[in-house]
């Protein structure tokens, strides 16, 4: 009896450690991330009506394809400073965001007022729009541009104006000179 | 005791399947150049393929940084990344089911990633056989593509649209009282035969790789061209003036031989379900658009005698699309779309005007250069074949002279008394992508304040910014028409701030022209 259990085990050791379960790439790649506190800037528009950055200080893993999400999401809890001002609606959350390889970086936003059409002005949209551009790029060096999607779905605008069918890049003539 | 050896080999075995479910095993990649073996493995229901396998097979490589990992084939770069379903090539997205996955430090893709890059990049399609474990790549047009069919009509127009499940090149061949489309690919249609009750469009037949379009007259013409994402194949017809049938189908209006400004497209920002922002008194931005739209068409055909066409005359919902292939349909020389600003901070207000940004241009025209190429390379091999046209590259000729119209009516609208210069700017914004003419977008004040808000609620201020826009338009035709040569120059009215007396007003034709 104590033989036929000890087999049992000894084979179900075996074949568990033969198990070659994949590796999901992020898991991957967070092998060299190290959480510590880092400075980022994060955009809101001002009382010129441009994106002006307002420091903050997040835990925050080395590696961006961890950071940028959390970057994102810190940006869409709104600004300390109450001279600024939140850009897009309360409800929008941040679905996820990754940066590839070629400098894109896709940032999947939801939420009940995107889904169902959000109704504002081409004024606010595009500064909603790249606010997470600026923030995106102003943080990491790798990312050159923006792709936005909502509900994990291409999306041909946020708000019936801006064209998110290609990257949005940075567009300094939105942002503070001494913010840029 | 039997009951534990049992077990035991139950456990086993269950174990064993494990291994089997998560490690790697061969297919067979079958190119242009023979079959080779591709590792795959399964996972969650998915059958990933190794991305270097298959780049290797095609002379290609896969290289990873930091972010993901980079897939080079024949100079192409398409690229992927961590817990992302969305591949990039060319700016475009690939889209997956799911994100890829690494096993031993190599990228896993399901077959998706490959079908949008190879179809993007080199015509090719790529095919995977479960049953008999076999990875195709071949080129496109050997798969069947899959054709759904619709047809509206909007103000006389009707729009045929050929939606196809992946690209295909194409030829349009004009008969009397039809059109027949060739496709170079075979193809599913979604029927053999439908009558449809429309003023232009009498029936569609599918055979083979044609598909034919029974007009209901020989007085029907059409323009025909091609977007992309999804890939569509667009036809819009409509009744012409009476007369000898064109028997050349005309492209969308290029400013081949100018002309003069003849023709103006005045389109009301949003409609319908689409209210566009709010004001905090609760005035929607689509009401009062169409209002000052209105009395702009009105007043556009009394003192230029021009031909004025609005996008949508009731609150009605048009798309994005639409409304630039409005303008694009009826040659239009000018394009305003006409909205009212929204902005989280207080105090905004004033007039902005926005031309097309040139970022999106220089996007667009690498995207122009493929095209090109991909149009003169591929199937254009009939007299009647059309070019390509992508609707993403329209506006890209027209930056310069949209640039000027934008300047033109800024000065007016800052000319108004009360409101603020707040500067002519470049947005990526989607209505002014596709417009085959000089173009600009103008926001009138914001809604968001409540002093603009009472002010566009006013008769009196809107015709005061309707004789503004009027006067701008004014001004930019004379300018252009005495650059091209064809007007002598004109002392052009000075921006000014006296309020203008209200236009004759018009409520119902679509084309309003001056007598």
């Amino acid at each position: 009896m104590r033989r036929v259990v000890l087999a049992v085990a000894l084979a179900l050791i075996v074949a568990a450690s033969a198990c070659k379960k994949p590796q999901q790439q992020g898991r991957n790649l967070s092998e060299a991330n190290k959480v510590a506190m880092r400075p980022v800037r994060l955009y809101f528009e001002d009382g010129n009506f441009l994106l002006m950055a307002e420091p903050h200080n997040l835990p925050l893993p080395e590696n961006p394809a961890a950071a940028i999400p959390v970057v994102v999401r810190e940006m869409m809890k709104g600004p300390a400073n109450a001279s600024l001002a939140r850009l897009l609606p309360p409800d929008t959350i941040v679905r996820g965001a990754y940066l590839l390889p070629d400098g894109t970086a896709l940032v999947d936003l939801g939420g009940a007022t995107l889904q169902q059409g959000w109704g504002t002005g081409t004024h606010e949209e595009l500064m909603a729009a790249y606010s997470i551009v600026q923030t995106v790029t102003a943080n990491f060096a790798d990312a050159k541009r923006v792709r936005l999607l909502v509900n994990g779905e291409p999306a041909e605008t946020l708000a019936g104006h801006v064209w998110l069918g290609r990257s949005l890049y940075p567009m300094p003539s939105l942002v503070e000179p001494a913010s840029r | 005791m039997k009951r534990l050896i049992l077990l035991g080999f139950l456990s086993i075995l269950a174990a064993a399947t494990i291994v089997v479910a998560q490690s790697t095993t061969q297919a067979t990649l079958r190119t242009q150049n023979g079959d080779k073996p591709v590792a795959i493995a399964r996972q969650g229901g998915q059958t990933y393929f190794s991305a270097d396998d298959i780049a290797a097979a095609l002379g290609g490589s896969v290289a990873a940084d930091a972010h993901g990992f980079r897939v080079t084939i024949n100079n192409n770069v398409a690229a992927f990344g961590p817990d992302s379903r969305f591949g990039v090539v060319r700016d475009d997205l690939i889209e997956m089911p799911v994100p890829p996955v690494v096993i031993d430090n190599r990228p896993y893709v399901t077959v998706q990633f490959f079908q949008g890059f190879l179809a993007k990049t080199a015509d090719l399609d790529v095919v995977w056989d479960e049953r008999v474990r076999l990875l195709s790549i071949r080129p496109l047009q050997h798969t069947i593509v899959g054709v759904q069919v619709s047809v509206a009509n909007v103000q006389g127009t009707s729009k045929i649209v050929f939606t196809l499940s992946q690209n295909s090149g194409y030829a349009i061949v004009k008969e009397q009282g039809a059109y027949t489309i060739r496709f170079a690919a075979q193809i599913r249609p979604p029927f053999t035969e439908q009558a449809y009750e429309d003023p232009n469009v009498a029936k569609i037949s599918f055979t083979g790789t044609d598909v034919r379009i029974q007009l209901t007259g020989g007085d029907v013409v059409g323009d025909a061209y091609k977007l992309e994402n999804p890939y569509r194949v667009v036809l819009d017809v409509r009744k012409t003036a009476p007369g000898p049938a064109n028997p050349v189908v005309p492209l969308p209006s290029r400013a081949v031989e100018p002309s003069g400004i003849h023709t103006i497209v005045i389109d009301p920002g949003h409609g319908g379900k689409d209210i566009g922002a709010t004001g905090p008194g609760g005035l929607l931005e689509k009401d009062a658009t169409l209002a000052i739209a209105n009395k702009l068409a009105a007043a556009l055909a009394v003192k230029l005698g021009a031909r004025v066409i609005l996008t949508r005359e009731d609150d009605s919902v048009v798309s994005l699309d639409q409304r630039t292939a409005v303008a694009n349909q009826y040659k239009a020389d000018l394009f305003l779309s006409v909205h009212l600003n929204a902005a989280p901070v207080k105090g905004a207000h004033g007039s902005e005007v926005y031309f097309l940004s040139a970022d999106a241009s220089d996007e667009l025209a690498k995207k122009a250069a493929d095209a090109e190429n991909q149009s003169t390379s591929g199937h254009a091999d009939t007299q009647s074949d059309l070019k390509l046209i992508l609707w993403d590259l329209a506006q890209q000729e027209y930056l310069a002279e949209s640039n000027r119209f934008a300047q033109s009516i800024q000065e007016e609208m800052n000319a108004l008394a009360g409101i603020q210069n707040r500067g002519i700017k470049q947005a990526p914004f989607k209505v002014l992508v596709g417009a085959t003419m000089p173009a600009a977008l103008v926001e009138v004040a914001f809604i968001s304040n409540p002093d603009e808000e009472t002010k566009i609620r006013n008769e009196q201020f809107q015709n005061t910014v309707v004789e503004a826009l009027t006067r701008a338009i004014q001004r930019y035709k004379n300018d252009y028409e005495t650059r091209i040569g064809i007007a002598q120059p004109a002392a052009a009215p000075a921006p000014a701030a006296t309020p203008a007396q209200p236009p004759a007003t018009q409520t119902t034709t679509t084309a309003r022209t001056g007598t």
